[in-house]
């Protein structure tokens, strides 16, 4: 113990040193973390709008469907809506249909993508819908209101409260019309969205085509992210009795969305490493110096009757106390820095220079971090195991000291 | 390059038509409208039309002839000009083909391209589907009666599935022929005309035999389709309407 | 004479310049590389978004782009071909664009056709990297098509086979013609995939009967992040009726996706220069105050205090450009290997299709000269910093404190 005691002692014998090379590593500490879990959170946030603007944290479909996205791949989910609904952790579960068929007004005709939703559900979870005044969105499951993006009412040369018809294949062959109004109009700056969203109600939609109680997609949003770990495996207790359908989770329903994080934290590790390597080239380095210029000291201690390996031991423990100190002043610097990016975040439109129209579905304009606990605990260890690694040739020159030489030394 | 249009337009010239029936003064108008469409069911008929179209890029001039038997069965082909004559179209039931002479090949048109306009004409999808449930889908009022001729107006029952907001008809007492259609947009502008002219009898009614659709939001441009021969209740075949015939005799 | 002594000091205690050096050196290599493969990441995305269809820039009539009409077309004439002679151009492509039914026997099914010259397009787009079957488009293909995977399923075609293409031609006529499948090709994205093909050009022309005519001129230049602006630059040169967009309009989330990934990378930067700061201050700042005893004898032996600092500087100036030098030696060359060879991921990832591009799971980096220039000297500023203050220190000290230092 008296060890440990002399090593913090030492450390503060050469003030200013200790406490640059105390600054250097939590400073970079912080930074890690605080990065990180801005990345972290801006992820999450991502994540979030893609799953409720797409398919859910987990979804249900027809066998096929999600390669084919062919129209008569649908199913009728008997009791599936509430029992889904029922897992602990479930937020809220959309059922909705996919026809593709022709839209006309009186002047233009566009071939469209018409989707049936629930409207109530949708409301609560879509991001495209949030901008929407509450007068402009569905309230009735077969009603003739319909939301479209805001490029094709223009190219329809259609306005609010005016109507149109939308043409489509029955199951049967036969094609069939429905009257249809505008009644609400989604913009979100994303061409391909603002050109192709046409939202009814359901079981109107349904209807058209003759399969009344299908649908082609069920979302399942969870409450947070992490819960599908839990949720997912009971989903495939329950599909187990529907042997057409089967459940997948957003990684595999959205790859892109997926991978692109993935790519991205893969590049992230990549730079932390060198960041990593960086301080602790300045760690062995200053260790290093303190190895050098205590030669005279540490040969009269060797002469004394100390042992190498006590030696040794010294130098690690001087660099131990270095990285326990700064693991925690760096994870505390580094859980305000978090705090402050979470709370307040960064806002891109003050970097960009062009007016830029933000879709605010694609991204948050504002940057906000998120807490990963996990994460942070690791790294700081790593950090420690860096200080230790650092000590390893600064102890091994201490412990090569030969007495006699060291005391003759400068 | 939607030729399924084209039947669609044969049958509303010959809903509207069908005129040789008389009818008493105090008529009920939408009982006018449904006989001259009962009237057509189960017609066939063999024609020969020539169409101008006009828009603000090009003026065409297409000289065709075609077949129809009942709803579900037509043919067409082009005559000239030469650089498409002999391309043609069969409908029976729901699939449409076309035949394209240039490359020898029959190709199957999608139920997803049927909108838009025939060979870039103003005759759109909607006329044609639609054309044959006028009579339910609107409800008729006289607008105003005269020596000559009646106006009409018929406005869409609620929910209907029709894009038009209203459309007013002219019609001629004596013949029964329309003059004149008007087609207005939920707002009342008048988006679409199509005027009738060439009153002629063939195979016992009374037609006219030239019509004439006019965009009035592109004023310089229109479409003309004109008779050159007609005739009804031939005898006509169901195995007629097949692929083989399709392709023909150049 | 103080330079001399400058130079003897640095090799008289050699065990800590070489500290000292190496952790310059290998300090600034990994900033170098770090910021290396962060321009290559950003030019990856870019690429990736722009390189497989749009380009980096587009001259086309005004509104054409948003409504794509067949009859907004123009022919190539001096003026243009003034503009596209620039040197950031690298390279351009005549385009013609129509969208009509394809059909192979029983199958039917809608696409994009676009008219190219091969030798052209090849300059702007890597649609021909990306082919699973067959080949590119020739020169003397009359009547070659290269079309998307999803399509060629649905169609249920291989190359050698032969498709039908209908549409309505520019005079109002029913174009149709035969084409021959060359390739097929694979982008992962869904849109390209089932519905673009490629054909010939003069093909094209003639079926749509707009003979000499082009819908637009995709443009590839060597600054696709200053895209915005050369399209400002030549945007005066150009005919009125034309237009000329850079990828940002084109592709506004990609926009939004580059933004936010350069904001990112801004603020990772300088996390980079910190770090790597703090630590070359560390060592040179360390290295001179452990010197406070000598330079004190020093100025006891009558060596004024300007004196003292002049030499300080002058040895931190020597270290840190020599370090820097080899450095950047050190930093380039791991950056001419991660620009060549890059690191593999596709082992784990699978291309990704995002915000309208395709990006290739791996990590490469690009040698920019700023990205070597600007650490260099910002780090050798940073030592020169570090090695002033405590020499500066020392320098104002008597000269008896300044010995008795420990």
């Amino acid at each position: 113990m008296d060890l440990l005691n002399l090593a913090w002692k030492n450390l503060w014998r050469s003030r200013r040193r200790t406490l640059i090379t105390l600054a250097a590593l939590s400073f970079s500490l912080m930074l890690i973390q605080a990065f990180h879990n801005l990345s972290y959170g801006v992820y999450a946030s991502m994540i979030d709008s893609g799953v409720r603007a797409g398919t859910g944290h987990l979804v249900v479909y027809h066998q096929g469907y999600l390669e084919s996205r062919d129209e008569k791949l649908s199913f009728n989910p008997h009791n599936l809506v509430e029992e889904i609904g029922q897992i602990n952790g479930v937020e809220a579960v959309l059922p909705r249909l996919y026809l593709p068929g022709l839209a006309q007004s009186s002047r233009e005709s566009r071939g469209i993508l018409l989707t049936g939703v629930v409207p109530a559900a949708e409301r609560k979870i879509n991001p495209f819908l949030r901008s929407l005044p509450d007068d402009q969105w569905l309230t009735s499951l077969d009603g003739r209101e319909a939301i479209l993006g805001s490029r094709l009412m223009k190219e329809l040369q259609l306005k609010l409260g005016n109507k149109f018809v939308v043409t489509m294949q029955h199951r049967s062959g036969e094609l069939v019309s429905e009257m249809f109004r505008v009644h609400g109009v989604i913009k979100t700056g994303i061409k391909s969205v603002d050109k192709s969203v046409l939202m009814v109600g359901r079981n109107r939609a349904a209807a058209m085509v003759g399969s009344p109680d299908n649908i082609h997609e069920l979302a399942i949003i969870l409450e947070d992210q992490k819960f599908d770990r839990l949720v997912f495996p009971q989903l495939q207790e329950l599909l187990k009795t529907h042997s057409d359908l089967e459940g997948l989770t957003w990684e595999k329903a959205m790859p892109n969305l997926y991978n692109a994080i993935r790519l991205d934290y893969a590049s992230q590790k990549f730079i932390f490493v060198i960041m990593l390597l960086i301080v602790t080239i300045g760690v062995i380095n200053t260790l290093l110096m303190s190895v050098m210029e205590r030669f005279r000291e540490f040969g009269i201690i060797l002469a004394v009757g100390a042992s190498t390996a006590r030696l040794r031991m010294l130098v690690f423990l001087e660099a131990l106390l270095l990285g326990l100190v700064s693991m925690v002043i760096g994870s505390c610097l580094g859980s305000l820095a978090t705090w402050y990016l979470q709370a307040v975040g960064i806002d891109m439109r003050s970097f960009i220079s062009e007016t830029l129209e933000f879709g605010g579905v694609v991204f948050d304009p504002i940057l906000r971090a998120g807490w990963d606990f996990p994460w942070m605990a690791k790294i700081s260890v790593y950090l420690l195991l860096l200080s230790l690694l650092a000590a390893v040739y600064p102890s091994i020159k201490a412990g090569r000291i030969s007495p006699a030489a060291a005391i003759r030394h400068h | 390059m939607i030729f399924l249009s084209l039947l669609k337009i044969l049958f509303l010239i010959l809903i509207f038509l069908s005129g040789s029936v008389s009818f008493s003064l105090a008529v009920d108008l939408r009982e006018l409208i449904r006989t001259v469409e009962q009237q057509y069911t189960g017609q066939s008929s063999i024609s020969a039309v020539e169409m101008t179209v006009v828009t603000g890029h090009w003026e065409r001039h297409l000289y065709m002839e075609s077949w129809s038997l009942g709803r579900e069965r037509f043919l067409i082909r082009i005559l000239a000009p030469i650089k498409e004559r002999g391309v043609a179209t069969l409908k029976v039931e729901n699939e449409v083909w076309n035949y394209l002479p240039k490359v020898d090949r029959v190709i199957r048109i999608p139920p997803s391209m049927m909108g838009g306009a025939w060979m870039g004409s103003h005759i759109t999808n909607d006329d044609l589907v639609k054309a044959n449930h006028i009579d339910q889908d609107y409800d008729f009022t006289l607008l105003e009666e005269t020596n000559e001729s009646w106006r009409i107006e018929g406005i869409p029952k609620p929910d209907a599935p029709v894009i038009w907001g209203k459309i007013i008809y002219q019609i001629f007492k004596e013949q029964l022929v329309p003059s004149q259609i008007d087609y207005f947009d939920e707002e009342g502008i008048l988006v679409r005309q199509i005027l009738f002219d060439d009153v002629q009898t063939v195979s016992g009614r009374t037609i006219p035999l030239k019509m004439t659709v006019v965009p009035l939001e592109k004023p310089k441009e229109k479409t003309v389709m004109h008779y050159r021969k007609l005739q009804f209740d031939v005898d006509l075949k169901k195995d007629f309407f097949s692929l083989g015939n399709l392709k023909g005799r150049r | 004479m103080l330079y001399q002594l400058a130079l003897r000091n640095i090799w008289r205690n050699r065990r800590r310049t070489l500290l000292t050096l190496s952790a310059m050196i290998i300090s600034s290599a990994l900033l170098i590389l770090a910021l290396g493969i962060f321009s290559g990441m950003l030019r990856d995305m870019l690429a990736s978004a722009t390189e497989q269809y749009y380009g980096h820039l587009v001259i086309s009539a005004k509104g054409y782009q948003d409504d794509r009409d067949m009859f907004r077309h123009f022919s190539m004439d001096k003026s243009i071909e003034n503009v596209l002679k620039q040197d950031e151009i690298t390279g351009y492509s005549q385009r013609l664009r129509s969208f009509g039914l394809l059909s192979h026997q029983q199958n039917s099914s809608p696409g994009e056709i676009l008219g190219i010259l091969p030798s052209q397009e090849q300059t702007v787009t890597s649609l021909q990297d990306s082919l699973l079957d067959g080949h590119y488009l020739t020169a003397d293909d009359p009547n070659g098509a290269v079309l998307g995977s999803g399509l060629a399923q649905r169609l249920n075609v291989v190359p050698g086979d032969q498709l039908v293409f209908v549409t309505q031609a520019a005079d109002g006529s029913i174009g149709n013609d035969l084409l021959l499948v060359q390739g097929i090709f694979s982008t992962g994205d869904i849109g390209y995939d089932n519905t673009l093909v490629l054909v010939p050009l003069a093909w094209l022309q003639q079926v749509l009967v707009l003979p000499g005519q082009i819908h637009e001129i995709a443009v590839k230049t060597d600054q696709p992040l200053n895209a915005a602006a050369l399209a400002e630059q030549y945007r005066v040169n150009l005919p009125d009726a034309l237009e000329i967009l850079d990828w940002g309009e084109m592709l506004p989330q990609m926009r939004e996706v580059v933004a936010s990934y350069d904001i990112s990378r801004m603020i990772i930067v300088t996390i980079l220069y910190l770090a790597t700061g703090l630590g070359i201050l560390n060592t040179f700042f360390m290295a001179v105050m452990e010197r406070t005893r000598e330079l004190g004898v020093l100025m006891a032996l009558g060596m004024r205090p300007g004196q003292i600092r002049t030499m300080i500087m002058l040895e931190t100036a020597i270290m840190g450009s020599l370090g820097l030098l080899c450095g950047a030696v050190v930093g380039i060359a791991l950056s001419l290997y991660m620009a060549l060879v890059g690191v593999d991921l596709s082992g784990t990832l699978t291309p990704i299709t995002y915000a309208g591009g395709t990006i290739l799971p791996r990590l490469h980096a690009v040698i920019e000269p700023a990205n070597i220039l600007i650490p260099s000297v910002c780090l050798l500023i940073v030592s020169l910093l570090a090695g002033f203050l405590p020499a500066n220190r020392a320098a104002k000290m008597q000269p008896v404190v300044a010995i008795r230092e420990e």
